[in-house]
């Protein structure tokens, strides 16, 4: 999964990408309006947190700028006005879902894992696919009962894979969505974590759809099938 | 010297009394021009009239000495035949030793005094005129002249006439004029009265619409004044929207600072979360009160600015609909209904953001509790409760509503009747207060869907 985090305070910018990345995501920055609209228009995220106020360019602009272009990635707005009067001009913007300042790290989080989960369509912050269960909150993977320890970089191609089961996904779509901007790309790094979860699940549960891409299987049954 | 007039205060006073002053002088010069005129034009008239006489005694005499008679009959006035009456003449021989004397009869056995024994000097002509004492005792004007009519004898002719009857006209015409000026003074006077009423009229309105401005009545001054008092009026409503620009700007930058603030106060909760320990704890408890202090005072600065607010009128439909799509964004995991709205006539005397502010806090709390559905639904009430029109908001929930006796204190600030639901637990007060500062009211009832109503009273129509 991979986010952009759109604030101009430094300090609120580096605490929010660092509670993100530490819950298993990849995530761009942007401090100033302009850089996060381009970011957001040109970037295929998951989700946005977006501050309201910022400079060259606010918030609700950016939003209706990216809601025109046909953007629709769930966004978070973080706002320091919290009047209803200003939380509705965010929803009719775009927003989908709102944190007011100050507010804990626990708030952003969680209501980030709700979007991501309410974009894929799962209900709650567990998803099972056969034998594997996928905590987002907790970021824990449990294999028939039993944990599985993973790599940050392993759990967000399951993460992935998982909130989009039972489609195929693209090699170039995981590297987009898996790896920030900065991350030295390189196709084969996929190959190399699928057969690292391969092993590490020790389940059938990500299938190569050959000349597109991977699968996640939606149930046992289907990875049965396949089998 | 200051004038007195200098000290007074009031406007319509100066005016006033400037005008009946200056009505008092030039109404008291008149008359004493008048007088002076009319006593000349009179005193001219009488002399005239001694002279006629004169000139008639002194052409009879000359005729009678031709005609071998000796002094004149008639000079058609009986005024000269009335013994005292004022009017005399006299005609007194000079070249003869007897010192014949005629006169009139009115003159009775008295004698005229002579102007030339008096020494006055004689005109142009032989006249003499003067004033001297009569045989009556009264002050008589007096003229006089000597004629020498050859072989009859040399003759002093005098006519003289009391100045009474000219003074007691002249007196008539000052008492005329008198009332006749007292009158004039008097009407001068409402008239100045009047003019300064009417005059000022114009100051007292723009008082008035300035007096309503303080209170809250209406926003400028609106009337329409005459040329001297338009600029005047004119520069209040400069005046009047600069303070109201300051008072915005001052509002507007405690509201920035306010918001300002609340960046680097997550940052301070977010790094003191990052890092237990007892100064964590004392970081987080102190932006704890930092949090409520701002709130506090943005609540202080909007209820200010709200006083300005009167005369706004909101449509409530759109208002309504808007927090509805972005309700069900907000609960649209959780599986909560929100429907309703609301007839697009329907307005609400206030301020947008409050009535949103007041709706959106119900909503939210309706939607944390609900199983499935909030409704919300307004009205006119025109009842006998109300003695003016208001909106009624009614918001429904189907959820576990509220007992009697803790729906007071679920309106009270801060009050939290369960910790495990989030929000800061403002949400009912700020309702209570808001509604309150619009002379509303907020009652919770049960629903008949099985939870809590939530009615609103708020001026509207």
């Amino acid at each position: 999964m991979r986010l952009l985090v759109v604030e101009d305070d430094k300090d609120l910018n580096r605490q929010i990408v660092r509670a993100l990345e530490q819950s298993g995501y990849a995530v761009d920055r942007a401090f100033d309006g302009e850089e996060g609209c381009h970011l957001g228009e040109t970037e295929p995220y998951d989700a946005v947190v977006l501050d309201i106020g910022l400079p060259k360019k606010d918030g609700v602009t950016i939003l209706e700028e990216w809601r025109a272009a046909g953007r629709d990635m769930p966004v978070l707005i973080l706002t320091a006005r919290d009047r209803w009067s200003d939380k509705v001009q965010g929803f009719d913007a775009g927003a989908d879902d709102y944190v007011s300042k100050p507010f804990h790290m626990e708030e952003v989080l969680a209501r980030i894992r709700a979007l991501l989960r309410r974009a894929t369509g799962h209900a709650t912050n567990e998803i099972v696919c056969g034998a594997v269960r996928l905590d987002t909150k907790a970021g824990r993977v449990v294999v028939d009962g039993a944990p599985v320890k993973l790599t940050s970089h392993e759990y967000r191609l399951l993460a992935y894979l998982m909130h989009h089961s039972g489609r195929v996904v693209s090699r170039s779509e995981i590297i987009e969505h898996l790896y920030d901007q900065d991350f030295d790309r390189d196709s084969n790094t996929v190959e190399v974590f699928v057969g690292r979860l391969r092993k590490k699940l020790g389940v059938d549960l990500i299938q190569t759809v050959r000349g597109l891409g991977y699968m996640a299987a939606a149930s046992a049954k289907d990875a049965g099938e396949k089998r | 010297m200051r004038l007195p007039i200098g000290s007074i205060r009031s406007i319509a006073a100066r005016l006033f009394l400037t005008a009946a002053a200056m009505s008092l002088v030039v109404l008291l010069i008149a008359s004493i021009l008048l007088t002076a005129y009319y006593r000349s034009e009179a005193e001219e008239v009488f002399e005239r009239r001694l002279d006629v006489y004169l000139r008639a005694i002194v052409a009879d005499v000359s005729e009678s000495g031709q005609e071998g008679r000796t002094g004149p009959g008639q000079l058609g006035d009986p005024q000269f035949e009335l013994p005292g009456s004022g009017w005399y003449w006299q005609i007194t021989r000079l070249d003869d030793k007897s010192h014949e004397i005629k006169a009139s009869r009115s003159l009775f056995a008295g004698m005229l005094p002579k102007l030339s024994d008096l020494g006055v000097p004689a005109e142009v002509g032989g006249f003499r005129r003067g004033y001297a004492l009569g045989p009556d005792g009264r002050r008589l004007r007096i003229v006089e002249r000597v004629i020498d009519v050859g072989d009859v004898g040399i003759y002093l002719v005098q006519v003289a006439g009391s100045g009474e009857e000219m003074e007691e006209q002249i007196g008539r015409f000052r008492f005329a004029l008198i009332v006749a000026f007292g009158a004039l003074a008097i009407a001068l006077a409402i008239g100045a009265a009047f003019q300064v009423r009417f005059g000022l009229r114009p100051l007292r309105q723009l008082q008035r619409e300035l007096a309503s401005i303080r209170r809250g009545e209406r926003e400028r001054i609106m009337g329409n004044y005459p040329s001297e008092v338009a600029p005047l009026a004119d520069e209040l409503n400069l005046l009047i929207s600069a303070n109201r620009d300051i008072l915005e700007r001052a509002r507007t930058q405690v509201g920035n600072l306010a918001h300002a603030l609340k960046t680097p106060l997550s940052v301070i909760v977010n790094e003191a979360d990052a890092a237990p320990g007892q100064l964590a704890q004392k970081v987080q408890e102190q932006a704890q009160i930092m949090r409520d202090q701002i709130s506090f005072y943005l609540d202080r600065a909007r209820a200010a600015a709200r006083g300005g607010a009167l005369g706004a009128a909101t449509p409530v439909a759109p208002s309504i609909d808007a927090l509805l799509r972005a309700f069900s964004k907000i609960y649209g995991d959780t599986g909560v209904i929100f429907s309703g709205g609301a007839d697009p006539l329907l307005r609400f005397l206030g301020e947008r953001q409050d009535l949103e502010e007041m709706i959106g806090n119900l909503l939210d709390n309706a939607g944390k509790w609900a199983k499935s559905r909030v409704t919300i639904d307004v009205s006119v009430d025109s009842g006998e409760t109300a003695s003016r029109p208001a909106l009624r908001v009614i918001i429904d929930d189907d959820g576990p509503g509220l007992a009697p006796h803790l729906r007071a204190t679920a309106t009270q600030r801060g009050r939290r009747l369960d910790e495990t639901k989030p929000g800061s637990g403002l949400g009912l007060s700020i309702v209570v207060d808001l509604a309150a500062a619009y002379g509303g009211s907020l009652q919770l009832n049960d629903s008949p869907s099985g939870g809590l109503r939530a009615e609103l009273q708020l001026p509207g129509f």
